[in-house]
């Protein structure tokens, strides 16, 4: 089964929000949880980038590659890189994939290679 | 509504500190009651990010009012992350201006190296979002990262810029004896030379070592309070004139705009406004400077220099203490440190310091207007105080 990260698409004005807030921020006007759930698009760009060498204890590597990416869907998201020269504006596709392991539980989360 | 007035300071020296936190509150809190003296206050309140998770003490506020005998004086922890310190001086100028309280104790404290650096690191990073940031091991450092990329693109701020915010802070910090960072640094050492790379490793590129503040444990006090028992002091008046608050989207890639930090540019409007003053009205400004790019980007979005337009003003030497604005004449989070919970308490303290002149050899001249911006998370929650000096 592929797996995705999913957004929140308002159900009275149709604004898609990722991450999930209880109240549409667009619109401002729907009730607890009125929306539907949408898978995100895993194409984008890259619109920024670090290299992070100052891990939190959680991570055994010595460092680690994160960005945002611009989706092809108009949303954004922050993600890990598995890109060795990132540039910005460069093309990527995303993958779900374990992107922290804490003590008991495996995180799942987005991360982007080359197209 | 009534006049609040800074009647009394104190601070303890911002480095690792050997003793419980309950007494890095307290220390400056005396000082402070000496500076205006004071035996009691109406209240007390204490800014403190992590005692919970790092110290695993909750319920601070009570242990320091106990410890410092001050009950039955109601007491409250204020936690708003990185700027909870200018928060809870907000809540002293509410209690104070609606008439509930005369005479109110803010004191910032935090002992963040009771851990080590990747628990500290981490400690911080809980506060972003934990869905969309926290699982992929986001840092502060790395939010400022990726920011700081970005506006290299669009503005075209160098390394270099980077670079001078640090030597300057380092510079200042070497004139506060309460500063964590006594370190003298230049462009050569940290940037040109062939050992710079040594020196000045990468954090979270393009940002260095040099480019991010200190861990720091320290704690900071002010006492505030009305204008009738302001003026029963023999001191200068320092008035808390502006206070502006603004609150930004939790995860930082939902920014309409990524390179703008609309909080911190609507919290100083509020808190100019609030003042009855501009942005170029101001003498000296403490600006929130976690890592080098905040100096600049704050300083464009506060008003003091147009967007994309700060780093010229640094090159100009216009941010040095005898420029045009001097910011940080402290040392700035970068070289005093940053004891979260204590820092936006501790940027009061050193604006009613210059404000009263008695910064000594950091001293800016004729400082009758005086600024802070304390930002919290990366720009999510931003908080402006603006200080005026009445005499």
């Amino acid at each position: 089964m592929e797996l995705n990260i999913y957004a929140y698409k308002c159900k009275r004005c149709k604004h898609v929000q990722y991450p999930y807030r209880t109240i549409c921020r667009k619109c401002g006007d729907n009730d607890h949880n009125e929306f539907d759930i949408v898978p995100m698009s895993k194409n984008g760009k890259l619109l920024t980038f670090t290299h992070l060498f100052t891990l939190p204890a959680d991570y055994e590597t010595s460092s680690l590659i994160l960005g945002i990416v611009q989706l092809d869907d108009g949303n954004r998201i922050t993600g890990q890189l598995n890109i060795d020269n990132p540039r910005i504006g460069m093309k990527v596709k995303g993958d779900v994939q374990i992107v922290r392991q804490e003590l008991y539980e495996k995180r799942l989360g987005m991360v982007f290679s080359k197209t | 509504m009534r006049d609040v007035y800074a009647i009394g300071i104190g601070i303890t020296t911002f480095t690792r500190l050997e003793y419980p936190l309950v007494e890095i509150a307290a220390y400056p809190g005396l000082m402070a009651l000496r500076d205006c003296g004071l035996k009691k206050v109406d209240h007390l309140y204490v800014a403190n990010m992590g005692s919970g998770r790092v110290n695993n003490q909750t319920g601070l506020a009570s242990a320091v009012v106990d410890h410092m005998s001050l009950t039955p004086a109601g007491a409250e922890t204020i936690e708003n992350g990185p700027a909870s310190g200018a928060s809870a001086i907000k809540q002293g100028y509410l209690a104070i201006a609606s008439g509930m309280h005369d005479t109110v104790m803010v004191v910032g404290a935090e002992r963040m190296r009771e851990v080590n650096n990747l628990d500290a690191t981490d400690f911080v990073a809980t506060l972003t979002h934990p869905h969309a940031e926290y699982i992929y091991g986001v840092t502060l450092p790395s939010l400022a990262g990726m920011f700081t990329r970005l506006y290299m693109e669009k503005y075209g701020i160098t390394s270099r810029h980077l670079a001078m915010v640090a030597v300057k802070n380092h510079a200042n910090a070497l004139m506060n004896e309460f500063a964590h960072l006594h370190q003298p640094i230049t462009l050569e050492g940290i940037l040109d030379s062939p050992e710079a790379a040594t020196n000045n490793p990468m954090v979270s590129d393009p940002l260095r070592f040099f480019d991010t503040c200190p861990i720091s444990d320290g704690g900071a006090c002010v006492i505030l309070a009305t204008k009738e028992v302001a003026e029963k002091l023999d001191k200068p008046k320092i008035k808390l004139a502006g206070i502006g608050q603004a609150t930004d989207t939790h995860a930082v890639h939902d920014r309409q705009e990524p390179t703008d930090l609309l909080a911190v540019r609507q919290a100083a409007q509020q808190s100019f406004d609030m003042a009855g003053l501009k942005p170029n009205d101001v003498d000296v400004a403490e600006l929130h400077d976690a890592f080098t790019i905040l100096e600049i980007v704050e300083s464009e979005e506060v008003g003091f220099f147009k967007k994309g337009q700060g780093h010229i003003a640094l090159e100009k030497g216009e941010t040095q203490i005898d420029g045009k604005i001097p910011i940080n004449p402290s040392g700035g989070l970068k070289a005093k440190g940053h004891p979260v919970g204590a820092t936006g308490v501790a940027q009061a303290h050193e604006i009613v310091t210059q404000l009263r002149g008695d910064a000594g050899e950091r001293q800016v001249k004729n400082a009758k207007v005086g600024f802070t911006c304390n930002f919290g998370g990366f720009g999510n929650n931003v908080v402006c105080l603006t200080f005026t000096r009445e005499n």
